[in-house]
């Protein structure tokens, strides 16, 4: 795909310049004559009809081209007016093609007073060679959106630059795959190596603060004086302060395993939910509800995965002992809802089932390790004290409910930052993931 | 006096542990593995403490090699890396002993360990604290009931003295659990009662709690008399959860987080005779977040 539209770019490009040229050399040779000074035979008083047409034809295939290529094209003036553009150009700024023509593309395309300061374009007109800027940000919506410009000169018959052709390219979701995939892979380099230098350090300074305590407990044996028992203080104070600087560096790297990352719950939930194989659950129809505007939650996918997992098998063996004690002949149809919502700066998860059901008195308790309400050997009941603990290292809440036949059990997790929705937040937490860990 | 050879390739750790050890036993000391064979060559040693990454010989091949010419020699592994990332070398070089070195070197808790070894006297809540310290209430467990009641005196105790014990509950939970329903077996060798069905324990099934503190820490020790455990199924259960292969399934998940999360397990066992997992959390951060290994099977 890629590759494709470069080559459509490419090609549209030289089109543009081709007619651009054959534009430019025209009206010279149309102003040369009127001026009496036409000595060039190739270009007659009146073009030829099949000559015209032909320049229509071409016109048309470039027009055509153009508005074929996503990448946003247009064709500026030394004084950066836009003289042609492509239909992505002008559906991206929101106009139409007639209503963007003339204007400056810095206002067209940035709401822009003036050219900005590394303008490629300016360097084009300037030297004729193809410039790049590729941080150019733009909020569209709520979104900041960074594009990639290129521009490319267009020479008249000298070696004036008559037009600078500009192609603007949308790389935001490129860069987000980019720059995830690097980060992630940075940050697990970087525990791997932080996690190995902290060990690394333990040894000596072990070493240290182990010395220093032989030295402050047995003076006489190594013949410390006051002096030199204080001095062994302040060597086991140091190296106390060391080790807590490499604790906090493994934290650091530990937290790796704790990978918090804007998770989609609509894509997760019935993943989780078909590893559950227990048998005799094909008859249980599992229903889910997820509104269209689910915001992305920021968690551990695994550990969060984990507590559906747990969660979903309870509901399912639930169902099932229910079946048992009605004799394999529920009248109910079997069913676990799995529905979210949106509530707030949270996403909660409820997860109901019409199985056996928690006795009231119990709905507190079920979260309490090893309470169960299973039979030997089918759980020990520390299944839903994990969950909690993991809902709980998400700074979430859990909590269980039964009413007229249905359990439900709820997870709330806060939505958290999600880097990608809000660009200010992202450069925040760029600058604050080292603090933060 | 017992003879111990240290091996480390790190002179500050060795130096450090002869100087604070050579009055209670008579240390020697190696900076490699192959020097340490070339003196179990020449002399006889009670007990082998060696570091893990050494370069050349690594500590838990050493002391296969020492086991396989001495099979009667006590070993004990040291590292200053994460216990956690040995626990499969651990089972499979049959290792049930390693130390942490902690900063500063927490010579009481090694030298407790050590002199246990040694004599062969693991057991007792009471030889992991420092002397000072005291063992304040003992319980006997007759029955189910009984230990949910001991599992909720203790838990209220421990949060009045020492605060939030969220997980010494889950920790006691589970091995009380364990030592309830597990421990005693029928004639056919299954487990004699049906889990957290009510049962009432014969004077044999008996299971004895006991908790204390001293300066630095408090511990809690839970016995029974059977002996049912061995070092193989620890290592196994806690190194399959520890690698995260048993996320889904029950068997040994327990007996995982009792040692994620305290601060130290020490699990002693006498086969036939006894088991006693031994449970301690520190006051300070000082010696937390290692996570040692210690089982001692007599």
């Amino acid at each position: 795909m890629v590759v494709t539209a470069a080559v459509l770019a490419v090609v549209a490009i030289l089109l543009v310049v081709a007619l651009v040229i054959v534009t430019v050399r025209y009206r010279q040779a149309l102003a040369q004559r009127r001026r009496g000074l036409n000595r060039d035979t190739r270009f007659p008083e009146r073009l030829a009809p099949d000559i015209e047409e032909k320049i229509r034809l071409s016109k048309k295939q470039l027009e055509t081209t153009l508005d074929a290529i996503a990448d946003y094209i247009c064709v500026i003036s030394p004084e950066f007016r836009i003289i042609r553009v492509n239909r992505s150009y002008a559906d991206h700024v929101g106009k139409s093609v007639r209503d963007v023509l003339g204007e400056q593309c810095y206002r067209a395309f940035l709401d822009r007073g003036e050219p900005c300061a590394d303008c490629p374009a300016r360097i084009t007109f300037e030297n004729g060679a193809s410039a790049r800027k590729s941080n150019v940000t733009k909020r569209v919506g709520n979104e900041q959106r960074v594009y990639e410009v290129e521009t490319y000169s267009v020479s008249g018959g000298g070696a004036q630059i008559v037009n600078v052709i500009e192609r603007i390219r949308d790389v935001t979701d490129e860069r987000r795959m980019n720059e995830q995939l690097m980060r992630s892979e940075k940050l697990a380099s970087i525990g791997i190596m932080t996690a190995g230098i902290a060990h690394e350090m333990n040894n000596p300074l072990s070493g240290i603060s182990g010395t220093a305590v032989n030295l402050l407990k047995m003076p006489a044996k190594y013949g410390l004086n006051e002096k030199g028992l204080e001095r062994m203080t302040m060597i086991l104070e140091c190296a106390a302060r060391a080790t807590m600087i490499m604790k906090d560096l493994l934290r650091f790297s530990q937290k790796q395993d704790m990978v918090r990352m804007p998770t989609d719950m609509a894509a997760l939930i019935p993943k989780a939910a078909s590893s559950v194989h227990i048998p005799g659950t094909s008859r249980i129809t599992r229903i889910y509800d997820f509104p269209e505007d689910l915001p992305r939650v920021r968690c551990d996918p695994s550990k969060i995965e984990q507590v559906i997992v747990n969660v979903i098998t309870n509901a399912t063996q639930a169902i099932l002992e229910k079946r048992r004690s009605s004799g394999n002949a529920s009248a109910d149809e079997e069913k676990i809802h799995v529905a979210a919502r949106h509530d707030g700066n949270e996403v909660r998860i409820d997860i109901e089932d019409n199985g056996i059901g928690i006795p009231a008195d119990m709905a507190s308790k079920i979260f309490d390790p090893f309470f169960t309400t299973r039979s030997p050997g089918e759980g020990t009941g520390l299944g839903l004290s994990i969950c909690h603990r993991i809902v709980e290292e998400h700074q979430g809440r859990m909590s269980a409910g039964t009413k007229e036949g249905l359990t439900t059990i709820s997870i709330i997790l806060p939505v958290g930052t999600d880097p990608w929705n809000d660009a200010e937040e992202r450069e925040h937490t760029r600058e604050s993931r080292d603090r933060d860990a | 006096m017992h003879r111990i050879l240290v091996v480390d390739d790190e002179q500050a750790i060795r130096t450090m542990l002869q100087d604070f050890f050579e009055d209670t036993y008579a240390i020697t000391t190696a900076a490699s593995g192959a020097e340490a064979l070339a003196l179990l060559d020449r002399e006889d040693f009670d007990m082998v403490i060696s570091d893990i990454n050494m370069p050349g010989l690594k500590g838990p091949e050493l002391l296969w090699m020492i086991k396989e010419r001495k099979p009667g020699i006590k070993t004990m592994l040291m590292t200053a890396y994460n216990v956690d990332d040995y626990i499969r070398m651990a089972k499979e070089y049959n290792i049930s002993n390693i130390i942490p070195k902690t900063v500063p070197f927490n010579y009481d808790e090694v030298g407790a360990l050590v002199d246990g070894i040694l004599t062969e006297r693991v057991f007792g809540l009471e030889r992991y604290l420092l002397p000072e310290g005291v063992v304040e209430n003992e319980y006997r467990i007759t029955s189910s009931d009984d230990g949910t009641r001991v599992r909720e005196e203790l838990a209220s105790i421990i949060t009045e003295k020492f605060g939030s014990v969220t997980d010494i509950k889950l920790i006691m939970d589970e091995i009380i659990t364990n030592a309830i329903y597990h421990a005693p077996v029928g004639k056919d060798g299954a487990p004699k009662y049906r889990e957290y069905a009510p049962v009432r324990l014969e004077e044999s099934e008996h299971v004895f709690v006991k908790w204390g503190h001293d300066a630095e820490k408090y511990g809690i020790s839970i016995v029974d008399n059977q002996g049912r455990l061995s070092m193989e199924t620890v290592l196994y259960k806690i190194d399959r959860h520890t690698r995260g292969e048993g996320m889904l399934d029950d068997s040994g998940r327990g007996i995982h987080m009792s040692r994620l999360f305290a601060d130290r397990m020490i699990i002693n066992i006498k086969a036939g005779v006894k088991t006693e997992v031994i449970i301690m959390n520190y006051f300070s951060h000082t010696y937390r977040g290692y996570r040692p290994l210690y089982i001692n099977e007599l």
